[in-house]
């Protein structure tokens, strides 16, 4: 099958991480974990992994990387008092991502 | 086959670097980078990434601009009082709250914002406003309250609904700059809305009942009426612009990156934000085609910040063979 997306790891330092240009270019989503989604076999998807010196992953690395983050995120929810976990923006439970290939 | 020159009667420029401020439909080659350029209008919005504030925290309050903001209060690992200024670049520390405080709202511009309601572990009603440089005590709500939303400015603010020691509130309060009085009643409850517009031509959209709601209403200094329902419905999102274009984005749950606009009459789906998140807050002085949204919370908290630029604006594109 082939494939829709790329991933990768990188820390967004800010201002020029993502210009004007490159998200009118190419969509780029970001995930848990420092994750980035960008279009597969697309030249300014590449251009841009390099510009932000991204370390490639396939989509299970990705995933992993993902799983680990919202696991540890649900786990501290699961801790909250219960009285915490009905405040707005706490009540509900850091849902799976589940990242597309 | 027929030349640039006898379709357009002219010839493209020959330069070294490109043009520092480039027309629509200007087309030049560069001999730099070998390239064929042009400057296009974009078709759609697009979030680009932001400078990062200094401390990443959640459900704070934001104000200004997309190139003068403001991001005050919110909750770290405990309440904060920090104030944070944007400059369109970067952040840099402004002066502290007077009350660590998270769930508040805010209004108005950099140099003279609006920051009210709030809490954890109590209810506030304190206000404080700003003036570039520090808080000063403000007139206190009527009714002390958590997650409300804000719009207009330091003189005429709009504070709408939030939870209140009994329960949601559909109370308006609007300000002018010395104390609070009491405006019309939202026709639905709810905290964790978004607000924009101004006191006398205000929305309130989003929020949380029970559930997350797509409810948006239209206040004309007076009263509320309903305007049209957001696409997703959601709490603890962020808005901008004014009551006939309005921008909405983030909140949840699950996280989302949504973003809609909103046209006086119904909103429609924008371009995405990069990172979902919720509890964020924007710069929501500025206009719907130029916003920031700040801070908040995918997994942990965030001090990403995203810059909008809605349809229309200018962005140079290189001519390819494919």
């Amino acid at each position: 099958m082939a494939k829709n997306y790329q991933y990768c790891v990188a820390e967004c330092w800010g201002s020029g991480f993502i210009t004007l240009e490159d998200a009118i270019k190419i969509r780029i989503s970001g995930f848990p974990g420092n994750v980035w989604q960008v279009p597969a076999h697309n030249p300014d998807a590449n251009l841009w992994i390099m510009k932000v010196a991204g370390s490639f992953k396939t989509v299970q690395e990705a995933q992993a990387i993902v799983t680990a983050e919202v696991e540890a995120a649900q786990a501290a929810w699961d801790a909250l008092p219960e009285d915490q976990k009905n405040r707005p923006g706490n009540n509900s439970r850091p849902t799976d991502i589940v990242l597309p290939e | 086959m027929s030349t640039y020159y006898q379709i357009f009667g002219g010839k493209i420029n020959v330069v070294t670097s490109d043009p520092s401020d480039p027309i629509e439909g200007q087309t030049w080659y560069n001999t730099t980078s070998e390239v064929l350029k042009y400057r296009a209008a974009t078709a759609a919005g697009a979030w680009a990434a932001g400078g990062n504030m200094g401390t990443a925290r959640y459900i704070l309050a934001g104000a200004g601009t997309q190139t003068a903001g403001l991001a005050f209060g919110g909750y770290t690992t405990a309440d904060s009082a920090l104030t944070e200024e944007y400059d369109g670049t970067s952040w840099t520390s402004g002066g502290n709250l007077a009350t660590a405080r998270n769930g508040l709202a805010g209004c108005g511009i950099q140099t003279a914002g609006l920051a009210f309601g709030g809490g954890d572990p109590s209810y506030s009603n304190a206000t404080e406003e700003y003036n570039g440089t520090s808080w000063t005590s403000g007139g206190n709500l009527g009714t002390a309250r958590q997650y409300p939303a804000g719009a207009g400015t330091q003189t005429a603010g709009l504070g709408l609904g939030g939870e209140a020691a009994t329960g949601n509130t559909a109370a308006t309060e609007e300000y002018d700059g010395t104390s609070w009085t009491s405006g019309g009643s939202l026709a639905t409850a709810r905290n964790a809305l978004a607000g924009a517009g101004t006191q006398t031509a205000g929305l309130g959209f989003g929020g949380l009942t029970a559930t997350a709601v797509a409810n948006t209403e239209e206040y004309d200094g007076t009263s509320w009426t309903a305007g049209g329902n957001l696409g997703t419905a959601r709490h603890t999102l962020a808005g901008a612009g004014t009551q006939t274009s309005a921008l909405a984005f983030g909140g949840g749950p699950p996280n989302s990156a949504a973003t809609e606009a909103y046209n006086g009459t119904s909103w429609t789906a924008d371009t995405s934000m990069s990172t979902a998140r919720r509890r964020l807050a924007g710069a929501n002085a500025g206009p719907s085609s130029s916003t920031a949204a700040f801070g908040g919370k995918t997994t942990v908290n965030v001090a990403n910040t995203e810059e909008f630029t809605g349809a229309g604006a200018g962005v140079t594109k290189t001519v390819t063979g494919s």
